[in-house]
């Protein structure tokens, strides 16, 4: 390094707050890492619910679990973004930090710790930028949302496991005591050198988890209808037609002309056997009126009635078993994939599975599937096919 | 504890490899290049402008607001800009589509404005409270670090 660029870069012996403590870092970092958790525990949920096919099948009870878990998953992302800002700036300095004079090994281990740290950081910043963008549909980059978001989480869970193995003598040490604690501090940061600064530790660790709190606040009524009114960023009002916000209109999908013709009809097919139903004989078969939400991998979520025949009646009238996996196909011939869906087993089976023709007492609206779509308990939003035209039975 | 150590160690590697596998193998060559441009524009967009701008704020905060205020002050910035960070999408709402009002369907800039006086009039009523407590002295002199 160069002695010009050397005064630009300021030494780590310049910061003299004692907030900027592994005391608070590992208070703040201890709740980073939970949230964390959930979102890669839940992300794993929601990416194999959306496995076509599923060596254990994804249950279908509780029918609100990908409410609940998706929720979740936003709004622990959204409170991570104060808590990875408070625990970034806590470890600022040691960003200044020397690599001290050249020695094989630990200059070996400095270099890949420094560099499992960079990875952290920057899988971290990138995870919660890009999920927030998604959540509130925005695409700025030509990379693949989906495949990203999921392969970053392993980088970032790895990166973090490293981490947590590399400090885990500082933390426990800085748990284990008091958070007032200066033994693990730098030099420059400790009594009488440090200074006090405009908040105490408490107070700084107080504030993360009120900034923490708001954020959650602020977007957990798009899951949560009794917060709607306080969640001023939720990505939803949780209004739309029959009361239920939508992803994908049917206009953007291009079925109107075809949903809305007397020709259309409901195929139902079984090897050989096969059936074509209009809507008039769909609702001649029994009805079944069912409260199942509509939960979305971006984190929204609202609860509907929906009316019409169960799956597996349809199933009778081609003589295939109950719990047969099935292909679904929607007439949306435009628009984002999951045009064609795989309706497993289980779910076919389940009772409340409907293909329903009604929501809220009201015949299906366009928006939201007419003339008919599938609803079940338990599952991914962009698999509750809308539009439907054919339901082939798979061998 | 020494070997516990090693084997997280080795558990999080193997981790993180799998995830660079999965991340080369699903994507086109451009693709891979805008992720590593994003990674990259992060962590300099973190240290080297926000956390330049959080500094230099500190230091406004210590030069330029009464004693009694800094503490409720530097409270209210922490909680007021975390929270605008996290909700940049939805006040840009570039998402927004015309075929469906259901999507980004708040007045965002006004729920902004609401969360932001509900912070003043929280820092201003802690900062009277302070001074009417006669403690204006509780908040340090000037340092050179914030």
């Amino acid at each position: 390094m160069t002695s010009r660029a050397a005064g630009l870069v300021p030494s780590p012996d310049r910061f003299t707050s004692r907030l900027r403590s592994p005391a608070v870092a590992a208070r703040v970092g201890l709740w980073l890492g939970i949230t964390f958790g959930v979102c890669f525990l839940t992300g794993l949920l929601s990416h194999y619910a959306q496995q076509p096919s599923q060596p254990v099948p994804f249950p279908t009870s509780p029918s609100w679990g990908y409410r609940l878990t998706q929720g979740l998953h936003v709004v622990a992302g959204t409170a991570a973004v104060p808590l990875l800002l408070v625990k970034l700036w806590t470890v600022y300095p040691r960003l200044f930090e020397r690599v001290g004079p050249f020695r094989p090994g630990p200059l070996l281990v400095t270099v890949l710790e420094r560099l499992s740290i960079a990875v952290l950081v920057a899988t971290a910043v990138f995870q919660l930028a890009i999920g927030l963008a998604n959540s509130a549909q925005w695409y700025p980059w030509t990379f693949s949302f989906r495949a990203t978001h999921y392969a970053t989480s392993f980088v970032l869970i790895g990166a973090l496991v490293v981490h947590i193995a590399v400090k885990l003598p500082v933390i426990r040490r800085a748990l284990g005591a008091d958070v007032d604690d200066e033994s693990q501090d730098r030099e420059s940061a400790r009594s009488p050198r440090g200074t006090q600064g405009v908040l105490s530790r408490r107070g700084l660790l107080r504030t993360t988890w009120l900034a923490a709190g708001v954020a959650a606040l602020a977007v957990a009524g798009q899951s949560v209808p009794g917060l709607r009114q306080v969640s001023v960023f939720g990505v939803r009002s949780g209004d739309g037609p029959q009361g239920i916000p939508i992803n994908g209109s049917a206009a953007a999908a291009g079925v109107v002309p075809a949903v809305t013709s007397e020709a259309w009809r409901l195929s139902v097919s079984h090897g050989e056997r096969s059936v074509e139903l209009s809507r008039d004989d769909l609702l001649a078969m029994p009805q079944r009126t069912e409260t199942l939400p509509i939960a979305c991998v971006e984190g929204w979520s609202a609860s509907g009635t929906w009316s019409g025949v169960r799956v597996r009646d349809l199933l009778a009238l081609v003589d295939a078993p109950a719990d047969s996996d099935l292909r679904v196909r929607s007439m949306q011939t435009d628009g984002p994939s999951y045009t064609v869906t795989t309706l497993q087993g289980n779910f076919a089976a389940d009772d409340r599975t409907l293909l329903a023709l009604g929501l809220d007492g009201e015949t299906l609206a366009l928006d939201h599937g007419y003339p008919c779509r599938i609803i079940a308990p338990n599952r991914p939003g962009v698999l509750q096919t809308k539009w439907v035209g054919s339901i082939e039975v798979l061998a | 504890m020494r070997a516990a150590r090693a084997v997280l160690v080795g558990i999080g590697v193997v981790v993180a490899a799998y995830g660079f596998l999965l991340l080369w193998q699903r994507q086109r060559p451009d693709q891979l290049e805008a992720v590593a441009t994003w990674w990259i524009a992060g962590v300099v967009l973190h240290d080297a402008v926000l956390a330049g701008a959080v500094l230099l704020v500190g230091a406004l905060l210590v030069r330029r607001v009464p004693a009694a205020a800094r503490t409720p002050v530097a409270v209210g910035a922490v909680v007021l800009g975390s929270v605008t960070l996290a909700a940049v999408p939805v006040l840009l709402a570039y998402g927004r589509r015309a075929d469906n009002p259901t999507l980004l369907d708040r007045s965002y800039g006004w729920g902004w404005t609401a969360l932001a006086l509900l912070v003043v009039v929280a820092v201003v009523a802690a900062t009277v409270v302070r001074v009417r407590r006669g403690r204006p002295e509780s908040g340090p002199g000037p340092d050179p670090e914030a």
